[in-house]
């Protein structure tokens, strides 16, 4: 362990996901507040996909000749999932958003508070 | 046998996936195939829970990768609920196929089944999972399928209430699986159990910290617990009436079956208290209680009434979490059933008025009680179970979270819980004026016949459920305590 600078990674995801966070509550357009949404997904993704890391790790496919340490390939299967559930999320707010536009005539968030 | 327990989850599920291609060329199949999807289900949980019965709880290794390296199943005294989750959803099908018909258009209603069996798949996988990921995959399942129900039947308000609920649910759910990942990194496990022991070892605390703080968090979103409920009236209202059922009486219980399977993973800390958190707990679920009744005594929509009233009721069991005595615990569990019951009659006898009506304000539904008796006999009931009159369903809960409130040496929350209970008694008493004792104000409710009987039917099913859920309680409460334990025993 050399301090916490080992952890900057860590910090950097931490921050990614307040940056999504603030955009989704502070950004009236709803199409922001899905890129917001995905900034926030995307933070969580490369956390998880990063704490899979060994140090020195190598892939791990097991052969004649290879040894260990090998990276924790968990974490990246975990996260496929993790990807189609976003992706299906954005889809569906996507299409939410046409929806929207079609009945309402805005996305601003602003504006349609006064149409409900 | 063995392959009882992953067929609960997976028989919706693949079901759900099949109803497009059932209903191809002929539409109409959709309803039958949900239907006996459902039913099938219910049989699945029936002899699970049976099973839990006879020889107490049982886990099942998916794909026979034994756990904690494989994905655990696992059948306890929480994942009983499955049968109550199951038995709300088969009345909920049967509704919806004459409620489909005029709310849904004909092109999406293959899907509307689709994603309602998607959704009960999510729902039971998640009673019944051993492991973090696992959950958050069938939260998802549950999550993602909810929105588009709510939009499902179209309307300006009903796609702008399903996107604000769409962000809401997506930011808590990145909040959970944030701290699934924390607690893989870690721990280096995903099994529940697994992870609680090794958990014991670990020294870092912010991130621990951390995790507890998201997974809180992002369950209470899910749950709509005050004051992160603001995404639910207009979701719950809008959503066509089956729906709407299923939202109030299931998926908000989501959050807090998975806030008993999240907390006990950290009791096993000894630097950490619990103690803070289950107070702020039950203070929310106080305030949740009074706001939610307030809020709904201002409403004139019915379905509005009932939304805020999940709001109340969400805070009932939480206050009965937050206060972590095992009967207050064991209180808030079974209302997690019995609310479920009871506000599934409710919102379906309110949809069925809604059907044949077409109208929705209390104004505007005066004297429908004379020209749909059965119906309104069932939302009578379901409005008095609510309130928590003696020997109905809802009176269990509240008098075993009264209880937990002695118990723990805190009688004002067990007056927060009474206050509710006369404010919610106020609401409910002008749902019965105007349906019994006003005169009507619109000419079409003399006209309005009762309910078809393919509504009728699982209404009253559910509205006597509703009366003999508080009559033979005993079940669902010794259950329920077993539950609790692994909760009570860290306050």
């Amino acid at each position: 362990m050399t301090g916490s600078w080992q952890n900057l990674d860590y910090f950097a995801f931490v921050a990614l996901f307040c940056i999504g966070l603030y955009v989704v509550l502070a950004k009236s357009n709803l199409v922001k507040k899905l890129l917001g949404l995905n900034i926030m997904e995307t933070s969580v993704f490369a956390f998880i996909v990063t704490s899979g890391m060994v140090d020195g790790g190598t892939a791990p496919i097991v052969g004649p000749g290879v040894t260990g340490p090998f990276a924790s390939p968990l974490p990246h299967a975990l996260i496929l999932t993790g990807i189609v559930v976003a992706v299906s999320i954005t889809a569906l707010a996507l299409a939410l958003i046409v929806e929207i536009k079609r009945q309402c005539g805005t996305i601003e968030a602003d504006e349609l508070k006064g149409l409900d | 046998m063995q392959h009882l327990l992953p067929l609960a989850a997976v028989l919706p599920l693949v079901a759900g996936a099949l109803v497009p291609a059932v209903a191809w060329r002929r539409p109409d199949r959709a309803w039958g195939w949900a239907v006996a999807a459902g039913s099938g289900t219910l049989v699945v949980t029936a002899l699970l829970t049976l099973r839990l019965l006879r020889t107490g709880p049982f886990s099942y290794p998916l794909g026979g990768w034994a756990p904690p390296w494989g994905i655990e199943l696992r059948f306890d005294a929480l994942s009983a609920l499955s049968l109550g989750i199951a038995m709300i959803y088969l009345a909920v099908l049967v509704f919806s196929r004459r409620y489909a018909q005029s709310a849904v258009a004909p092109q999406r209603r293959a899907w509307f089944y689709s994603l309602l069996l998607v959704n009960l798949g999510g729902l039971v996988g998640f009673a019944c999972t051993a492991d973090l990921f696992n959950m958050f995959v069938c939260m998802e399942l549950v999550s993602v399928s909810s929105y588009a129900l709510v939009a499902a039947g179209g309307g300006r308000i009903a796609a702008l209430a399903a996107f604000k609920y769409l962000v809401a649910g997506a930011v808590s759910s990145m909040l959970v699986l944030f701290s699934v990942g924390i607690l893989h990194a870690l721990t280096g496990s995903l099994n529940m159990a697994d992870v609680a022991v090794r958990l014991a070892d670990v020294e870092a605390r912010g991130p621990v910290l951390l995790a507890v703080g998201a997974l809180t968090v992002g369950f209470m979103v899910k749950a709509a617990l005050f004051p992160l409920h603001l995404w639910l009236p207009d979701a719950h209202a809008s959503a066509p009436g089956p729906v709407s059922a299923v939202l109030s009486a299931l998926v908000v219980k989501l959050g807090v079956i998975g806030l008993v399977r999240v907390l006990p993973l950290f009791t096993g800390l000894e630097w950490l208290s619990l103690a803070p958190l289950q107070e702020a707990l039950a203070w929310l679920g106080a305030i949740a209680i009074v706001t939610g009744a307030l809020a709904a005594l201002l409403q004139e929509d019915i379905k509005l009434m009932l939304a805020y009233s999940t709001v109340s009721n969400v805070g009932y069991i939480v206050l009965g979490i937050g206060l972590a005595t095992p009967p207050a615990v064991t209180g808030g569990l079974v209302h997690v059933l019995n609310h479920g019951l009871i506000k599934a009659t409710l919102f379906l006898a309110a949809g069925a008025i809604i059907y044949r009506t077409g109208y929705r304000t209390l104004r505007d539904l005066r004297g429908v009680g004379r020209m749909m008796p059965w119906t309104s006999v069932a939302l009578s009931l379901g409005v008095l179970s609510i309130v928590g009159l003696p020997p109905t369903a809802g009176f269990l809960g509240k008098w075993y979270i009264a209880l937990g409130a002695f118990e723990a040496g805190r009688p004002g929350f067990a007056i927060a819980l009474l206050a509710g209970a006369l404010l919610i008694f106020v609401y409910y008493l002008r749902i019965l004026n105007a349906l019994y004792f006003r005169a009507p104000l619109r000419e079409e409710m003399l006209a309005v016949r009762e309910a078809p009987v393919s509504m009728l039917l699982p209404v009253l099913a559910l509205a006597l459920l509703c009366l003999l859920g508080g009559l033979f309680g005993s079940g669902p409460v010794a259950l329920a305590a077993r539950a609790a334990a692994a909760l009570a025993g860290g306050g």
